[in-house]
């Protein structure tokens, strides 16, 4: 896609993402062509959509789709639970797609928890997949990448509900963001998110199933720090069902969740180097 | 000359030149370091790498800055040079090329490439830190240039230095950032006084320099009189770009060393997997800020992210080798003792040169997040 043509895609998905939410999204999704897109230009279509889609708290089955393309599938995928990056086997999760069509000897159970919003079931039974499971690897290296996407769309949401609030809050007869301690909070926010955002960048720029669970790590994490600051800055007004902070507080543990949260990551990470006492191979300039 | 090409020619080049090029001996005193310093800048400045990525103007052979970025990981991924002596250069010849009257950097600039000399930055004061604006350090007209008399402080390697970029008070002194005016001084000049400082991580790298009625010719300013504020502030952004990848590439080098020397049990994979997470991020952005370097933009407040995310994971490696390798950092007398040990100690000035911590952040909160001023 040409510089005009992502600005217009980008428009689009940002008008859907900001209306619908869930089966509607995906039509939504539908109608716009991003399935095509996926086809055309992979990173512009991933990178776009799970960005907006984290910054408008929106939810989607494009994670299917993304999954799906690496694994041959079409149709919802089932994710492995919380924490981990294996094929599942008896036990799995998936988006609410699951809903809509269930395959034979599957039990599927929809997800309360923390995130209502975000639609998740719970899948057990004979969870064959027809797709030899070579394909696994790269299926979540797709998916980490668009959930670090995600991520760091709804650190972005975070930081701007907090620095808007930050900028209006008047106490001590000034804007709460004149004092050094407020500002300091957002600015670690900002600098976690563009460090997401350079990593999430060099997976696509150098794409690995190691650079991408590197950058759904460091997109978590960052995530934590955000969310931990922008709560901090938000205050009383932020702790209310009548913010919208707090959905995206609940989204982002959960988006950390799934595909490898940061700390299993950062410990399997950690693990890896010490035993072979080498680096994961650097990105080049 | 393109990158990949660049890059498979210098790694061939550098196998070859390994013996060569080596340190002869531990580099342990400061003077070996610029020793060194100046056998590696020669090398590859007669072998044509250092040229590669500087104007032709000033010696070079033209090509993107990127190859210069490269050039550095390579040398000190391979423990050739000291990042920090190394990338002097990054931080000082982009200025002295913008600002400086075209034949002044015609003469000077390949002195620096190719090691015949080092150079320095005279910003710092005793009274001007943070406040880099409020400095005093006075310059006075006369007939035939600047009469300077003041003292810089903080000034890296100034006792190698053949020239200074100094920052001088031409205005009055009420005139803040707008009576700065930039000039490129002899360091041999009549009147100035070298005192390096002790510092707790062993070398003596920072100095005090005092300047007692030091003539300098008009032909020395960088930029216009009144224009020194603009210099520094273009000179800033080079300190968290070419030479911020450098640095990067020095730390990975460090944690990878750490790995083969550590005790497996002795430290938490948490940990570690957290710090190359760390390094990696950093890598990711300053790899960014290298290509739009290449590409021509202007480089602004946005690197002061690149700092940030620099001085956070120096941080934490060093904490992680001083804890899986406290035996030595504590202990250890031996020559790779103490440099671990004085890599530790210099990491705790991570967050305090170049800008502090704090500083960084509040460019981030003022610039890049639309704060407003502070209270």
């Amino acid at each position: 896609m040409d510089r005009e043509e992502l600005e217009l895609f980008r428009a689009s998905l940002q008008q859907a993402c900001s209306s619908h939410t869930g089966k509607a999204l995906d039509d939504a999704l539908d109608e716009l062509g991003w399935r095509d897109a996926l086809g055309v230009d992979r990173r512009a279509a991933v990178s776009t959509l799970f960005e907006l889609q984290g910054m408008a708290n929106a939810t989607s089955s494009a994670l299917d789709a993304i999954m799906g393309r690496a694994l041959d599938v079409d149709g919802p995928v089932v994710l492995p639970p919380l924490g981990s990056c294996d094929q599942p086997r008896a036990r799995g999760l998936g988006t609410f797609a699951f809903a809509n069509s269930k395959p034979d000897g599957v039990t599927v159970c929809p997800v309360g928890g923390i995130d209502p919003a975000l639609g998740l079931v719970e899948v057990t039974g004979e969870l064959q997949l027809a797709s030899p499971s070579s394909a696994w690897p790269d299926a979540v290296a797709a998916g980490q990448v668009a959930l670090a996407h995600e991520l760091v769309g709804a650190s972005r949401a975070m930081l701007q509900l907090a620095r808007d609030h930050a900028v209006e809050r008047i106490q001590f007869g000034r804007p709460i963001a004149a004092f050094q301690a407020v500002r300091h909070r957002l600015a670690e926010s900002f600098v976690a998110i563009d460090g997401a955002d350079g990593a999430v960048g060099a997976a696509w720029e150098v794409e690995s199933p190691m650079n991408a669970a590197l950058a759904k790590a460091i997109a978590g994490r960052s995530a934590r720090i955000v969310a931990r600051h922008c709560q901090q800055v938000l205050a009383g007004v932020g702790f209310t069902t009548e913010h919208p902070f707090h959905r995206y507080l609940r989204r982002m543990l959960v988006l950390d969740g799934l595909l490898g949260d940061a700390r299993t990551l950062t410990n399997q990470l950690g693990e890896e180097m010490l035993s072979s006492r080498r680096l994961p191979p650097l990105l080049p300039l | 000359m393109e990158l990949e090409e660049f890059r498979s020619g210098l790694d061939a080049w550098l196998d070859e030149q390994a013996a060569a090029l080596a340190p002869s001996g531990a580099v342990g005193s400061l003077d070996d370091e610029m020793a060194q310093l100046a056998k590696v800048k020669w090398a590859t400045f007669d072998a044509g790498w250092m040229r590669w990525g500087w104007p032709e103007r000033v010696g070079g052979l033209g090509g993107s800055p990127i190859l210069r970025a490269y050039l550095g990981e390579a040398l000190t991924a391979r423990d050739l040079v000291n990042a920090g002596g190394y990338s002097m250069t990054e931080v000082l010849a982009p200025t002295v090329i913008d600002y400086a009257r075209p034949e002044l950097a015609a003469e000077m600039v390949p002195l620096l490439l190719r090691g015949e000399e080092m150079w320095c930055q005279g910003f710092s004061e005793p009274g001007t830190g943070s406040n880099l604006a409020a400095l005093s350090c006075r310059a006075v007209r006369v007939d035939d240039g600047w009469r300077v008399t003041g003292q810089k402080v903080w000034t890296s390697y100034a006792q190698y230095a053949a020239r200074c970029m100094l920052l001088t008070r031409t205005g009055p002194p009420e005139s803040a950032h707008r009576g700065i005016t930039a000039m490129f001084v002899d360091m041999a000049s009549p009147g100035i006084t070298v005192r390096p400082l002790g510092t707790m991580h062993g070398g003596a790298e920072f100095c005090e320099v005092f300047f007692d009625d030091v003539a300098v010719p008009f032909e020395r300013m960088l930029g216009e009189e009144g224009q020194g504020w603009s210099v520094a502030m273009d000179l800033l952004p080079f300190e968290r770009s070419t030479s911020l990848w450098h640095r990067g590439a020095l730390l990975n080098r460090r944690l990878e060393q750490f790995l083969s020397a550590a005790e497996a049990e002795s430290v938490g994979a948490s940990e570690v997997g957290d710090v190359f997470l760390q390094l990696h991020a950093l890598r990711a952005r300053s790899r960014s800020t290298q290509h739009r370097m290449a590409a021509g933009e202007r480089l602004g407040p946005e690197t002061s992210v690149d700092k940030i995310l620099l001085a956070t994971a120096e941080q934490s490696l060093f904490d992680l080798v001083a804890a899986g390798l406290a035996d030595d950092v504590l202990l250890g007398d031996d020559s790779a003792s103490e440099r671990w040990r004085a890599e530790y100690l210099y990491s705790r000035a991570a967050t305090i040169y170049g800008g502090s911590a704090e500083i960084q952040r509040n460019i981030v909160a003022r610039r890049l997040l639309d704060l407003g001023a502070d209270a």
